[in-house]
């Protein structure tokens, strides 16, 4: 097991957004996280990144209890988020946002050879490599803040809504690459509100209700799943 | 204007003008997926918006032409023996070389506060406080006034004061850090009031009353007379001048170290910085401590220069003034901030003694500088010498 998550809580000041919430990702795997808006996805996201203090649980890594960690520790440790609503460094050039992804690493030819790495797999960002981040397109932002967070070469990526606000020709854009990174050997653990997307290229899901998980299971499993149809994917 | 800076003589200042203002959004999907079209001439490595700058040119000229404005900048006390345009520049209320030395330490006041607000982008708004905590630790290891009663000479307090200017950036740092925008600057506002209330009634500073004969900086001239002195105030203008170039180098090396991007992702976005493992903590505390540091050293410039200190030297406006300075002259920049610290000490300076309709123009300067400002930020919005940087920021942002 790379991650777990046991029995985890969270809040926001006074208002409780995770209820002791049990979930785990083993290497290699696509693991999505579906839910409506509130439902604590991004919560969660927030808490295995270290960004949002969980109150009660633990966060567990390679067998490691990192539930006190700092954000910045978990980064070198291989986690790494690609946060929603994208937070790339308007200012820096695409060129410097990807040397920030790379920050807590040292091996000079590793860090060139992944940039490399990361244009073949972006060549949208090669053409645009000196043009300030603020300047690209939301597409195009979201290829950046997903290659800046690939650039410390995490062990598992967390993404956080990378469909967000794209065009349908763009998500599924998104998605083909989220099956290429897994491919070359990322774990991922995805949120989606583009349930069926999400379950379709994940190997397991979770389905979130306000704060708890209340169902399970493999992807194509929820996909069949007549609930999960009915609250996130339209079908009756 | 001010040779300072190299406002004066950069031969690229008007081109910047024209070619900042070229639309650069031409088309815009609803969805944002187009790219959007570049304008001519964007082939350039650095992308299509690049400025031409000093940088651009060969290190040759470049370091030629830094060091002809660094030695008119040491030759401005003749400034008045420049034919028909000298004697405009010179200000008249003043002295000219008290005037120079003003502004050469508001310029290390502006360098230090731009490495706060402009490169980490934490809004202080209490910077004075640092000024005045380098100040006064020289007066009261030096003065006669002061209960210590050490009277060291002025060299030796300098490292103290800079190391206690240090120690209370980190200070006020360490419980400000979790505060972001308008929380943080209402606590450091908070900060400089209590050294103003702290220096206007404990004995040890002794309020309005104050400490005075604090010792000039050594040194003496061939003939035995000392250099630093009352009767001109041209040697602490060099003095002055001379810690610049030195902040100057320091600030410029540390902009461009691993220190600097730490700075310039937190300023950008904090959470994502902490995101790709900034210790931001660590970081906002060395920009606090840093800031304060060179502020510090304006503090004991201060001192030394003015020989008198008391709780009604450090006012608020101070920190409201070097703010202002900084954003003028572009937030992040160096340049900027030499400038904008110069044009908020010199303005008010070159008014004094100006007649308008009867009443000394000086009189009016909050109203002229204001008027200023707002013009300036007009026209120029990202300040008079914006950093590049912070250029593409803030075009982004009014775009969305």
């Amino acid at each position: 097991m790379l991650l777990e998550l046991r029995d985890v809580s969270a809040r926001y000041g006074r208002i409780q957004a995770l209820h002791g919430v049990d979930l785990h990702v083993d290497e290699g795997e696509v693991v999505a996280l579906i839910g409506a808006n509130g439902a604590g996805k991004t919560t969660i996201m927030r808490a295995v990144s270290g960004l949002l203090p969980v109150s009660t649980g633990s966060v567990i890594f390679e067998g490691q209890d990192i539930t006190r960690l700092r954000a910045d520790r978990r980064v070198a440790r291989g986690i790494s988020l690609s946060p929603e609503g994208r937070g790339i460094f308007p200012g820096m050039s695409v060129k410097e946002n990807l040397d920030m992804g790379a920050y807590t690493r040292r091996d000079r030819a590793g860090i060139a050879a992944d940039l490399e790495r990361m244009l073949t797999l972006f060549p949208r960002l090669r053409e645009r490599l000196g043009q300030p981040g603020g300047t690209l397109s939301g597409g195009e932002q979201q290829m950046l803040a997903v290659a800046r967070s690939l650039m410390s070469r995490p062990k598992v990526l967390l993404l956080d809504e990378p469909s967000m606000g794209l065009a349908p020709k763009l998500i599924a854009q998104i998605f083909d690459i989220v099956v290429e990174i897994r491919r070359q050997g990322t774990t991922i653990l995805l949120v989606e509100q583009n349930a069926h997307q999400a379950l379709w290229v994940a190997d397991r899901g979770y389905v979130l209700e306000t704060g708890s998980v209340v169902r399970t299971g493999s992807g194509e499993d929820l996909l069949d799943d007549s609930s999960v149809k009915a609250a996130y994917l339209g079908v009756a | 204007m001010t040779p300072t800076t190299p406002s004066g003589a950069d031969p690229s200042t008007g081109e910047r003008l024209s070619t900042q203002d070229p639309p650069l959004l031409v088309e815009r999907s609803g969805e944002g997926e187009t790219p959007r079209r570049e304008p001519e001439g964007g082939s350039s490595p650095r992308g299509p918006r690049r400025r031409r700058e000093l940088a651009d040119l060969p290190p040759v000229v470049r370091y030629a032409i830094c060091a002809g404005i660094l030695g008119a900048a040491y030759l401005l006390p003749w400034v008045g023996r420049v034919p028909v345009i000298g004697p405009q520049i010179q200000t008249q209320g003043i002295d000219w070389p008290s005037a120079l030395f003003n502004m050469s330490y508001f310029v290390l006041l502006a360098l230090g506060l731009n490495v706060v607000v402009g490169f980490a982008g934490l809004l202080d708004l209490g910077y004075v406080g640092f000024f005045a905590v380098g100040a006064y630790t020289v007066a009261v290891l030096a003065s006669p006034d002061s209960d210590l009663d050490q009277r060291w000479p002025w060299l030796a307090c300098v490292p103290v004061a800079i190391g206690v200017c240090l120690f209370s950036g980190l200070l006020l740092g360490w419980p400000t850090l979790r505060l972001r925008g308008d929380y943080l600057a209402i606590v450091t506002l908070g900060f400089a009031e209590i050294i103003r209330v702290f220096a206007d009634s404990s004995s040890l500073l002794r309020g309005d009353r104050g400490l005075g004969s604090i010792p000039h900086p050594p040194g003496n001239w061939s003939d035995g007379s000392p250099i630093f002195s009352v009767r001109d105030a041209t040697p602490y203008y060099w003095l002055g001048l001379t810690l610049i170039v030195l902040m100057v180098l320091a600030v410029r090396n540390l902009k461009a170290s691993r220190v600097g991007r730490s700075w310039l992702a937190i300023r950008e976005d904090e959470e994502a910085a902490e995101l790709m493992g900034v210790r931001t903590v660590r970081f906002k505390l060395w920009a606090f401590a840093i800031g304060a540091a060179i502020g510090g050293f304006g503090g004991v410039l201060f001192a030394g220069e003015q020989g008198f200190l008391n709780s009604a030297t450090f006012q608020l406006m101070f920190s409201v003034l070097v703010l202002a300075g900084v954003v003028m002259g572009g937030s992040g920049s160096i340049p900027g901030a030499i400038l904008g610290g110069a044009l908020i000490s010199y303005i008010p300076d070159r008014l004094r003694g100006v007649q308008i309709a009867g009443t000394d123009a000086f009189e009016y300067r909050f109203l002229i500088f204001g008027l200023m400002i707002i013009i300036i930020m007009i026209f120029r919005p990202q300040g008079l010498l914006p950093d590049r940087r912070r250029v593409a920021t803030t075009q982004d942002q009014e775009e969305r």
